[in-house]
């Protein structure tokens, strides 16, 4: 930056000289030369001032190039360009007048209000704040440098002896070598010297006693011992000595000295170790996606490493860790101390494992990790799902094979600005009881969640807290009865059914061609419509979830409700509970019936809705949850309205 | 307009209370009982008018009926008017139990000498409500009427010839159709004279028939053992067949083993009173 400035400015500076000297006329190489071997030099402006001089120009000159290099941060403005070619604007800047007073004029009005000042006030400021900044990692980087080179000064001191330390041993065990061979050298030649001393001691011995026998007067003496003597000297003769030399004169070191370990020693003070093992680190939370792990690892602060090597295979559960056919082993090479492992199966756990690598080598494996993908969303079962003005009780499918570790819930008000307003978390159960403000409208999700983290939201559904809200149980309907596919109009038909449709589990209703509804557990209110036709018998009411399935709903201590009666004459309505009904005359018939349900009050309640009409109430402790019945006595249809805002009469 | 205060009970929170007044329209000074529930003390409540029976004064609801807890949980002011003028000293109205003193049927007589002071009708459906209101914190807007026997003839009658005017009505076992039972036929060729076309203005069976106005919700109770419904003085299902036909809504309770007696109200009294409630308080 400073270096771009300048080398603008001495080219603006060079320019004005230019011109400055076709005004004047002549010596303009000069003063080319000048400034460019200042640019060169990168000097400032009071270093230029030596070239005005030489370009031999008055004051107003020296004055006009002072103030243009006051407003040097106007040359950031230029592009820089090539030198050769000078910029008409700073021609003209310059020297389209040599009136003083004007120049000043032209100067102010380009770069002249306090704004700009300020501005560039601000900037040199912000350029002073990167400085410091910088002088700040230098320093920084500075402190690392030097600790770096003391921890090299000291592993190289450590090497250095370490070599020393070999050759001197290795120095040691050569020289007792040579003086071990010398002795036994020297032994031998002395050996072979000792048996010539006495080799020629026994020569002089007969040679003397040769000469003995030769002065000798007498001949017969002479005679008798010449013989011998010439034999002894003839076998002595024979003994043959051995005059060459026993040892070599030469010693015989290894020809050529073994100093590649020390070469290798002294190669290593150059080369970097090779890495130890990396440590992989155990899974992080909210690392993991469906189908991918971020996996982080660390190395020991002295190693370099080129690169790792990420090792990773799926953990089956259902096999056997030595298994011929085990999963296979993936490989992925990066620079980094971590990485993104992709195209993983959901809800999986992974064995995984790292290794460095240098120009030297490579270092052991880390040690094995075990992580886990996320699992997939869980699918909320709709139809399985319920309401009512204080709660909801939502049920979900995990969607996944493998178990996971909880689920979370999430809602969110609709009223409020989107957001998740609460979330349950650590549910370990696919359903959940949820605790609502009445008269809202509920975004409601789930997530499963695994050491690997919350997996993506589920679908999400919308629930009303108005009424309550529930779906028919159709395993409990009698096989006569056929439900829509809203799945709240219920049909009984006059068609004959075979037999083996008759068979049934013990939830479903054999006898009373009825259904139940999904009521949540909430002891609270309820209130829930049926439509029917003045010309349909039926039953409507609750019933405990396990009543007599094979009694008629009313008939017993399980269920109450209001039954519709064709006579010949007229309509009857009943209101049964225990196989009783008080004696009741409607004048109207109801073909929209409200049920009202209070736990609290133990209080059934009938209307008909339309007048808003009160027909019946029963008054009954409820010791268990009940759940809403409808029963066809003939052959019609009726229709459950759900989710209704319980009128105000239906809980007086 | 100036009523005088007989007794005052604090009962159930709030008071029971009776009151004396001279009627204009009766010409004589009538008793009435007012049920002032604690709610009364603050706001302006609700009031139901109850119409007796037959021999009844002002005092059978208020000791026997037990209204006033229901009463008082639904803020509702009980009004109970006497069952006809007394002391007028009209000739034979003390001669029988169900005709003059204690039988006033709530109409309006047209016959002497009944027609001066017995206007029961026009004495529970205009002087009274006008006279409570003046001197009780009512809310003109919401009323609504029951009674027994000769007072759920009443009950039904005043509801049926004003359509709108009574926000709920309930009878126990009421005089359905008195022009077809002793009691009615009695009563109404006294009171009314011997040209049958007048009784019907006062049948509820008949009004019921022609009704038109606002949508009804009719309560009615009736003991299954009550003498006077063997003895075809109530004649309940007449009305319940014109009713099922002109699709006025009425729930009608048989009620086993109960009689005509203020035990069977008080059995049913909150019923009643709820329902009143449902609409009064709507």
């Amino acid at each position: 930056m400073i270096t771009y400035e300048q080398t603008d400015f001495l080219y603006h500076s060079v320019t004005l000289l230019m011109d400055l000297y076709d005004i004047s006329g002549g010596r303009l190489d000069v003063i080319a030369e000048e400034a460019e071997h200042q640019e060169l030099s990168r000097e400032s402006s009071t270093t230029m001032e030596p070239s005005r001089d030489r370009g031999g120009r008055a004051t107003q000159d020296v004055s006009t190039f002072q103030r243009f290099s006051v407003n040097t941060n106007e040359s950031l403005r230029f592009e820089p360009c090539d030198t050769s070619t000078p910029s008409p604007t700073g021609a003209e800047d310059g020297l389209d007048d040599d009136d003083d007073d004007d120049e000043d004029d032209d100067v102010f009005k380009e770069g002249d209000t306090e704004n700009e000042i300020n501005t560039i006030r601000n900037r040199l400021q912000g350029k002073v704040a990167e400085m410091e900044n910088f002088a700040g990692h230098l320093e920084e980087i500075f402190l690392t440098v030097e600790e770096n080179f003391g921890r090299q000064e000291q592993h190289l001191e450590q090497h250095y002896n370490d070599v020393l330390q070999t050759l001197s041993q290795r120095y040691d065990d050569r020289a007792a070598g040579l003086e071990e061979e010398k002795k036994s050298k020297l032994e031998a030649l002395y050996n072979q010297l000792l048996a010539c001393g006495e080799a020629l001691d026994a020569s002089k011995e007969h040679i003397e006693a040769a000469q003995e026998i030769y002065r000798s007067q007498d001949k017969r003496l002479f005679l008798k011992a010449v013989i011998p003597a010439i034999k002894r000297i003839e076998e002595f003769a024979k003994e043959e000595m051995d005059l060459s030399l026993s040892t070599t004169l030469e010693f015989n070191p290894p020809l050529v000295s073994d100093l590649s370990d020390v070469q290798t020693m002294m190669d290593s003070i150059n080369v970097v170790p090779a890495p130890s093992a990396p440590v992989i680190n155990p899974q992080m939370p909210n690392s993991a996606t469906l189908t991918s792990l971020r996996v982080c690892w660390s190395l020991f602060s002295d190693d370099t490493v080129e690169y790792y090597e990420l090792y990773y295979r799926p953990v089956l559960e259902d096999m056997p860790a030595d298994s011929t056919c085990a999963p296979h082993v993936s490989k992925i090479k990066v620079k980094e101390t971590h990485c993104t492992v992709t195209d993983l199966l959901p809800n999986a756990q992974y064995e995984l494992w790292v290794t460095a690598t240098n120009t030297t080598g490579i270092s052991p494996a880390s040690e094995k990790a075990l992580y886990m993908t996320v699992p997939s969303p869980p699918v909320i079962k709709q139809r399985d799902c319920t309401s009512c003005p204080e709660a909801a009780l939502i049920r979900w499918e995990s969607g996944n094979t493998n178990p996971v570790d909880s689920y979370t819930v999430e809602l969110s008000d609709m009223g409020t600005d989107g957001g998740i307003t609460e979330s349950i978390v650590a549910l370990p159960t696919c359903q959940c009881l949820i605790q609502l403000q009445t008269g809202r409208r509920y975004l409601i999700s789930v997530r499963a969640v695994n050491i690997g983290g919350p997996s993506d939201r589920s679908e999400v559904i919308t629930v009303s807290t108005t009424g309550t809200f529930f779906y028919l149980l159709e395993d409990t309907a009698h096989p006569c009865l056929s439900i829509s596919e809203d799945g709240f109009t219920v049909f009984y038909g006059d068609e004959e059914l075979p037999i083996s449709a008759m068979a049934s589990d013990d939830n479903t209703f054999t006898s009373c061609v009825a259904v139940l509804g999904d009521l949540i557990p909430v002891r609270g209110r309820h209130y829930w419509e049926v439509e029917v036709d003045d010309g349909t018998e039926f039953r409507i009411g609750v019933a405990y979830e396990d009543t007599e399935k094979d009694s008629y709903l009313g008939a017993t201590s399980t269920s109450w409700c209001m039954r519709h009666i064709l006579t010949p004459s007229r309509h009857k309505y009943e209101f049964l509970h225990r196989g009783w009904s008080p004696d009741l005359r409607l004048t109207v018939n109801p073909v929209r019936i409200g049920v009202a349900l209070d736990y609290e009050r133990g209080t059934l309640s009938f209307f008909n809705v339309d007048l808003e009409q009160h027909l019946h109430t029963f008054h009954c402790h409820f010791r268990n949850y009940v759940h809403p019945c409808f029963s066809l006595d003939n052959t019609g249809e009726l229709t459950v309205h759900n989710g209704i805002e319980a009128p105000e009469y239906a809980f007086i | 307009m100036a009523v005088t205060q007989v007794s005052s009970n604090k009962c159930a929170g709030g008071f029971q209370k009776v009151f004396e007044h001279d009627s204009s329209e009766l010409k004589c000074k009538m008793k009435f009982a007012v049920y002032l529930p604690p709610k009364a003390e603050t706001d302006k409540c609700p009031v139901m008018y109850w119409l007796s029976g037959l021999t009844c004064t002002e005092q059978n609801i208020i000791t026997k009926a037990g209204s006033q807890l229901a009463a008082a949980e639904h803020g509702i002011i009980i009004i109970a008017p006497d069952t006809s003028p007394r002391g007028c000293n009209i000739e034979g109205e003390d001669e029988s139990w169900d005709f003059g003193t204690g039988a006033g049927f709530y109409v309006n007589a047209t016959q002497d000498p009944w027609k001066t002071n017995y206007r029961m009708y026009s004495y529970v459906t205009e002087e009274l409500p006008k006279l409570i209101n003046a001197n009780f914190p009512t809310d003109p807007d919401r009323m609504s009427i029951s009674g027994h026997s000769m007072g759920g003839h009443g009950a039904l009658i005043c509801a049926l010839k004003n359509p709108g005017k009574y926000k709920a009505v309930s009878a126990f076992a009421p005089i359905c159709n008195p022009i077809q039972c002793p009691w009615g036929q009695k009563a109404f060729s006294g009171y009314l004279g011997s040209d049958r076309s007048t009784w019907e203005a006062y049948d509820a069976t008949v009004l019921a028939a022609a009704y038109s106005g606002p949508q009804m919700d009719i309560l009615i109770d009736q003991g299954r053992d009550d003498q006077f419904l063997s003895a075809s003085q109530l004649l309940p299902d007449n009305l319940i067949a014109v009713c099922s036909e002109k699709k006025i809504p009425v729930v009608f309770r048989l009620q086993p083993g109960y009689d005509h007696s203020y035990f069977f109200i008080y059995s049913f009294m909150n019923d009643h009173i709820k329902h009143h409630a449902k609409y009064l308080n709507a």
